[in-house]
């Protein structure tokens, strides 16, 4: 730290309070975005910090002034928090910013215009980040992170002042992304369904009206709920929704929709152009695909494997698991065309011997119960159309369209 | 004169809006508000709703709020006012009705000043003795100028009770000015206390002569109540520690409460100031005749602790005013009893040295420092009784002690300290008790360490409840007591685990799952502490459990995510890994080579899914298959022989004879082939298959346990 003498840190701390407060007073939202925003690390902000540090009385200062004492108690927290963040005690810091943020709030919710919207976002991200940070260090001490649960808690408020009649209520989607972030993290996801539940059938909230920025966040979201849920026609909306107004050149965004995008469209029988993958750097899902295409059980199964810890991180796992039955329908399907290559009149029958010996050299091992076993489920998914005679030992394929296109729906339906 | 206000207010309110309306004072950051004066304005033609508008901001723009005032005052529609009138314009129109507006105005205007601090939290202030000293001083000043407000108060109850006692309405209303002049005299709260007590032995008596309205209560001698102060405050506690002969008179708010808070006396302070709360002094009669009146009934029909609903409904009505009703009357009758059956065992001897005080000099001390709580004097020292001291002294750090010496008396003075500020560990217990069997019974007090066992006693209690020949039931009661015994203690060892890992097997072999969900919730924290147990036979019966009765794909997701590749090495993790495969899939055949292959008690939670299985494997062929399928190829495939691993055949048959019953029962179409063999019509089946009700389904909701075992054990 460099060193700061006592009048430098008076100047830089007066300095400060008299932007804070001509932004206040002016309505400047965007320099008061730029004095609150810790996490930009920005020299203005650290070298504020290192003159706080050296100057320790800085409420004094506030309360020299009356016009600086206003917002006594916002500052004051700010300093704090400030002075924490930049020694490195993050717990502190954040526990000082939650009170800001308190303090912030109140005043906020006096002010009857919108004009301090983004600064607010400001905060509620600031705070979110900050108890992310401090929660390592806690758990790091070996004490039980606890700090992204209470900043859940305050954005929960947040929302409460912004939900409601008024130029704010734009703003409460950007909250509802960033409780969504919490809640994801936490591994508390439940607790979205209020906010939902807010956003959707209130009637102060016209979706369209909202940011899009925020619209694409809600989307995604919601749609990887969705995907949790297992309800692929409304995820793919959600999430075909993101991937069309998402900002083309956010590239990372692209990606993370996509990664949830691409099971659910192979859930619903469309498969993705290799050029996509490759461009968006997706591999993972390029052998899973390659094996829907190939009707290769064996491929699918070793893909699942290679990428289990990322699939089941994801959420993605259960739904690409269940890409199987897909790959056991391209299996047979195969076997049809070679068979009608071969005996044209009987290929309608497949034998349930020949499933398996095709499974056998993937190296499947299974015996005729558990291949009779998986047809029954094909054929009642509606994957196969057609029946299984038990006694021979024999699927009889329909003549018509014996292997269904999924066409947009999910298996099953 | 505050009361007088109050009291013009009761009339017209009723109770539930002044709760709502004192209620909103609390929080006035709620409603500091720079667009105020929009809000008056916006509200004045609604007027419907009451806003928690901070006083002092119609103080400061009387200018604005007065138009608002004036209306009711010089309109006809009084009415439908009252509740946007409330906060301060109540005082002029209130009284409208019953005085000259012209006569009350100037005076209170001249409260007005004073009101300003009242409305703030209605449960602070309350609590406030200078709250009633000042009113004390108010009313009699105002006391002449008063007493006809009282006379001409109207009641709007109904008269239609055929006791005439038990109705407040029917009060008489110089009764009342004799009660309020006798209050006017006291000088502070200890002789209110005795003034009420006195007032309260007057009335009973008159009530008992029947000379309650036909005695002449304007011209009673108020000496009759000043001069038998003292001797009637201890006559009459004397009076009621006789009452209650038996057991506690209510229930702690905690179950950890020092039980000195439940001294069965009425409380004057806070019912006095609850009537100052709410404002309503006919509120407060009511309330001390219904509590009298529940009194006499309670007392007549059970005999049981009379002072209950009168000390509860009193106090309870000034903690939370809306739940009021609840606790007057005869409710109270069925929460004493609730009270009195688990606990009145353990907690009489501690009543019975609480009575044995109440009508001494003792108690009259105690009463000193019961009015003196809120002024938060902590040094205080009266640490002669109960059990917490006693608890406190076990804590081996010397600090601690001190710690927990100082909370007990803490926690006696003030009563109201929530139960999660007190530090635990100073007050764990260290058991002494040798008993190797022991009753389960949840603790309304904190535990006694004579009762509870130590470590190496506890050790041999479980290894008594693995070798015991007798039910789950007991078993359980067992084990719970144990694990009672290790939690007060705190004790968090391998022996810890080691009591829930077996409790947790023993649910799952009788199918407790809700004892099993606790034990294994226990586990988790255990495991997590870093405390070996069978961790990993645990993580597969969790797996299992989500898979097969949660349900729930982001669980399941999460818990797969936490297995290390170690752990899938396990030989139960990578079963319970297979049959999650098998049930996601819908692998029928798979899921019940599995059941029979399964380790551990594995196959105890697939049992509970197996039907499920067969349902849909069952609706999955006959949907499938065309155009029969022979039975035995189900009896197979579906693990209807189970039993056979003895290989004989007769179980093989049991087997068809099994799985012909489930067949039937769920609506499958049997036929017979030329060689006898019976076969499923699949196509018949395929609609009328159908998920019968359970049979033996039961309303408590375990087919496990016996009714009256269920009874028994709630």
């Amino acid at each position: 730290m460099a060193y700061v003498s006592m009048g430098e840190a008076h100047r830089r701390i007066t300095e400060y309070l008299n932007r804070f407060c001509d932004a206040v007073s002016y309505q400047d939202s965007s320099t008061l975005c730029r004095l609150l925003s810790f996490s930009s690390n920005s020299p203005p902000l650290l070298s504020l910090a290192d003159a706080l540090n050296v100057f320790q009385d800085a409420s004094s200062l506030i309360r020299q002034s009356d016009k600086f004492s206003e917002y006594g108690e916002i500052l004051a927290h700010l300093f704090r928090s400030l002075q924490s963040y930049r020694v490195g005690n993050l717990v502190e810091a954040y526990l000082a910013f939650e009170k800001f943020a308190n303090a912030f709030v109140q005043e906020f919710r006096n002010w009857e215009s919108a004009w301090a919207l983004e600064a607010l976002y400001v905060v509620c991200y600031e705070i979110r980040i900050l108890a992310e940070k401090a929660d390592k260090e806690l758990t790091s001490n070996g004490k039980s992170p606890e700090k992204l649960k209470a900043a859940g808690s305050l954005l929960m408020k947040v929302f409460g002042v912004l939900a409601g009649k008024g130029p704010k209520r734009v703003g409460a989607l950007y909250v509802t992304c960033q409780l969504f972030k919490t809640y994801f993290k936490l591994g508390t996801v439940n607790l979205c369904r209020s906010v939902i539940r807010s956003i959707e059938t209130a009637r102060i909230f016209d979706f369209e009206e909202f940011p899009r920025r925020d619209k694409v966040t809600y989307m995604y979201y919601t749609g990887r709920l969705e995907v949790f849920n297992e309800n692929f026609p409304a995820a793919d909306t959600k999430l075909s929704y993101a991937l069309q107004y998402c900002n083309p050149k956010r590239e990372r965004n692209i990606r993370m929709i996509l990664k949830y995008l691409i099971p659910v469209k192979l859930s619903i029988g469309i498969i993705p152009k290799d050029e996509l993958l490759q461009n968006y750097n997706l591999h993972e899902y390029t052998k899973i695909v390659q094996a829907l295409r190939k009707g290769d059980l064996r491929l699918l199964r070793h893909a699942l494997q290679e990428h289990e810890d990322r699939f089941l991180r994801s959420g993605v796992y259960l739904v690409l698991e269940k890409l199987e039955l897909q790959v056991y329908q391209r299996l047979m399907k195969k076997i049809y065309i070679i068979q009608k290559l071969s005996d044209p009149a009987r290929a309608h029958q497949l034998k349930l011997e020949v499933i398996a010996k095709a499974l056998r050299w993937l190296e499947m091992d299974m015996d005729l119960d558990e291949v009779e076993c998986i047809m029954t489920i094909l054929i009642y998914k509606n994957l196969v159309k057609g029946y299984l005679a038990h006694k021979s030992k024999v699927v009889v394929l329909s003549k018509q369209d014996p292997f269904p296109k999924l066409n947009g729906k999910p298996v099953g339906s | 004169m505050i009361s007088d206000c109050f009291l013009s207010w009761g009339s017209f309110l009723l109770n539930t809006n002044l709760v709502i309306i004192l209620s909103s004072f609390s929080q006035p950051g709620a409603a500091v508000s720079t667009s105020n004066d929009t809000y008056w304005m916006h509200q004045a033609p609604s007027l419907q709703v009451h806003h928690p508008v901070p006083p002092q901001n119609n103080y400061q723009s009387p200018l604005e709020t007065k138009p608002l005032y004036e209306t009711p005052f010089q309109g006809h529609q009084r009415a439908t006012y009252p509740q946007e009138m409330n906060s301060q314009s109540s005082f002029h129109q209130a009284p409208l009705g019953y005085r000259q507006p012209t006569q009350t105005a100037p005076l209170v205007d001249s409260q007005r000043v004073s009101k300003v601090q009242i409305p703030t939290n209605p449960r602070i202030a309350s609590n406030l003795p200078s709250g009633f000293t000042k009113m004390d001083k108010d009313s009699t000043a105002a006391s002449a100028a008063q007493a006809p407000a009282y006379v001409s108060v109207s009641m709007p109850k109904p008269k239609d009770h055929t006791t005439a006692m038990s109705d407040p309405g029917t009060f008489p209303k110089s009764l009342r000015g004799f009660v309020e002049r006798a209050f006017a005299r006291c000088k502070d709260d200890k002789e209110k206390e005795s003034c009420e007590v006195a007032l309260r032995k007057i009335v009973k008596k008159a009530k008992e002569d029947n000379t309650l309205y036909t005695r002449d209560w304007d011209t009673e001698p108020l000496s009759t109540v000043t001069t038998t102060n003292v001797t009637n405050s201890e006559s009459s506690s004397a009076q009621l520690s006789s009452l209650q002969n038996k057991s506690p008179t209510r229930r702690p708010k905690s179950r950890w409460e020092p039980l000195v808070e439940g001294k069965p006396f009425v409380k004057p302070a806070s019912t006095f100031s609850s009537a100052v709360k709410f404002g309503v002094w006919n509120h407060q009669n009511e309330n001390n005749k219904k509590s009298s009146e529940s009194f006499q009934k309670v007392d007549a029909a059970t005999g049981f602790k009379p002072t209950y609903s009168g000390q509860n409904s009193a106090k309870k009505s000034f903690q939370r005013p809306v739940k009021r009703q609840r606790f007057s009357g005869g409710a109270a009758t069925a929460i004493d009893d609730e009270a009195s059956s688990d606990s009145d065992k353990d907690l009489t001897p501690y009543y019975s040295s609480a009575m044995a005080l109440a009508g001494s000099a003792e108690e009259k001390k105690r009463r000193d420092s019961r009015s003196k709580r809120f002024e938060k004097i902590q040094g205080h020292s009266r640490g002669n009784d109960l059990t917490k001291p006693k608890n406190a002294n076990v804590g081996n750090l010397h600090s601690r002690r001190a710690t927990a010496l100082r909370l007990s008396k803490v926690f006696d003075e003030s009563g109201s300290r929530a139960v999660e500020d007190i530090d635990w560990d100073a007050l764990t217990v260290k058991g002494t008790c040798q008993e190797i069997e022991k009753r389960y019974l949840r603790l309304t007090s904190a535990p006694d360490p004579a009762t509870v066992r130590p470590e190496d006693v506890l050790e041999k209690a479980l290894i008594m409840v693995q070798d015991s020949q007798k039910n789950y039931l007991f078993k359980c009661d067992q084990l719970k007591s144990i694990r009672q015994d290790l939690t007060v203690q705190r004790i968090h060892n391998h022996l810890t685990a080691k009591v829930y890992e077996t409790h947790a097997r023993l649910a799952l072999e009788a199918g407790d799952l809700p004892e099993y969900n606790q034990c294994l919730s226990q586990l988790k924290t255990l495991y997590a502490e870093g405390i070996e147990g069978c961790s990993l036979e645990f993580a597969a019966y969790s797996l299992l459990y989500i898979t097969l009765h949660s349900n729930n794909n982001r669980e399941l997701l999460s818990s797969m995510s936490r297995l290390s590749e170690e752990d899938k090495k396990d030989e139960a993790v990578r079963h319970a890994l297979s049959v999650r495969a098998a049930v996601t899939s819908g692998n029928y055949v798979m899921f019940f080579r599995l059941y029979k292959t399964a380790p551990n008690m594995n196959s105890c939670l697939m049992d509970l899914y197996v039907e499920k299985m067969r349902y849909k494997a069952v609706n999955f062929m006959s949907r499938s298959c065309r155009p029969t399928i022979p039975v035995s190829y189900i009896v197979q495939v579906l693990g209807f022989t189970g039993a056979a691993s003895e290989g004989t055949d007769e179980k093989e048959t049991d087997g068809m004879e099994d799985c012909l019953e489930w067949l039937k029962t769920h609506g499958a179409n049997i036929i017979t082939d030329s060689n006898g063999d019976m076969l499923l019509d699949t196509k018949a089946t395929s609609t009328s298959l159908f998920m019968p009700e359970p049979e033996d389904a039961v309303a408590h909701g375990d087919r496990n346990l016996d009714v009256n075992d269920f009874f028994t054990r709630t």
